[in-house]
């Protein structure tokens, strides 16, 4: 799976810059949406099958809340750490680790809130966060616990790496991913402007 | 909040009427959805027009500020569900082989 997917990852590259046309790279952006959709309905098909998940998903309450915890704010100290290490504006810096992957959002907020450089270091850590858990996902769900898998992923754990989640841990650990990828989601706005506003840059 | 519902659709779906026989079906065509997907990711990243000297430039600090956040996440994930999860998991588990084995 690893490997479909880094295959399939420079293939999309290679096409997107020296094979396809610009309408067919917008029909690819227009497709995606509805891809996803089909895939979380299958997602959703196996979950269903399967029907312990939600009998044990309840038995958590709210210890569910734990993972995105340990995910937001192992990522805000993370950026703390880097900006420290760089000599970088700490609360830029954080902002852009609070972008938890999310890539495409925490550029835009990056440009918008500070400049264009920001943002392009922010698209590109986020980019490289989702295409680095996709490597990470199989030794960590392996040699660590199930659940910790879900970490490198922050908030793609609800759409892109969720397939990678699906084949290396188990349906209770999917649901507990899409949860985690949904509230991870509804942070990272927060965190990035609270990150900026209140943090020396 | 859209894929959340559609997610719940397919859950009601799977729980209730989805047959036996699709299941390797349902588990290919995932398979197939993810290479779509990031087959996509991929293209609209090379259709980018700074794409690689935005790679080349800021790949030290994006490197950085890739792998502390995960570092981070991670040293504080695996600690909190080794010690709430997955001790509650293993013992779950763990009853359940007893129960089978008593069968």
């Amino acid at each position: 799976m690893v490997l479909a997917a880094i295959v399939s990852l420079f293939l999309g590259i290679v096409c997107g810059r020296w094979i396809f046309s610009p309408q067919v790279v917008a029909l690819f952006a227009q497709l995606s949406p509805y891809v996803l959709y089909l895939l979380m309905f299958a997602v959703g098909i196996s979950v269903g099958t399967n029907k312990l998940v939600f009998q044990k998903v309840g038995e958590y309450h709210l210890k569910i809340l734990l993972i995105p915890f340990g995910v937001i704010t192992g990522s805000i100290l993370g950026g703390m750490i880097a900006s420290l290490l760089l000599s970088y504006p700490l609360g830029e810096g954080t902002a852009i680790a609070c972008g938890m992957g999310w890539y495409s959002l925490a550029g835009v907020l990056l440009t918008d809130l500070s400049s264009a450089q920001a943002g392009s270091l922010a698209f590109l850590a986020n980019l490289m966060r989702e295409i680095v858990s996709f490597a990470l996902i199989p030794p960590i769900a392996k040699h660590l616990n199930h659940f910790t898998a879900i970490a490198p992923a922050g908030a793609t754990s609800e759409d892109t790496t969720l397939p990678m989640l699906i084949r290396h841990t188990s349906e209770e650990v999917v649901v507990l991913s899409v949860f985690n990828g949904v509230l991870c989601s509804a942070a990272v706005p927060i965190a990035i402007d609270l990150c900026w506003r209140l943090l020396p840059h | 909040m859209d894929i959340l519902l559609v997610m719940c659709a397919g859950v009601l779906l799977g729980a209730r009427w989805f047959p036996q026989k699709l299941y390797r079906f349902n588990a290919n065509l995932q398979l197939l959805c993810t290479v779509i997907l990031i087959f996509s990711m991929g293209v609209s990243l090379g259709a980018r027009p700074q794409f690689f000297e935005e790679l080349s430039t800021l790949g030290v600090q994006s490197l950085f500020f890739c792998l502390l956040p995960i570092a981070g996440s991670v040293a504080l994930v695996y600690p909190l569900t080794q010690r709430f999860l997955a001790a509650k998991q293993s013992i779950g588990e763990e009853d359940g082989h007893g129960s089978s084995g008593d069968c």
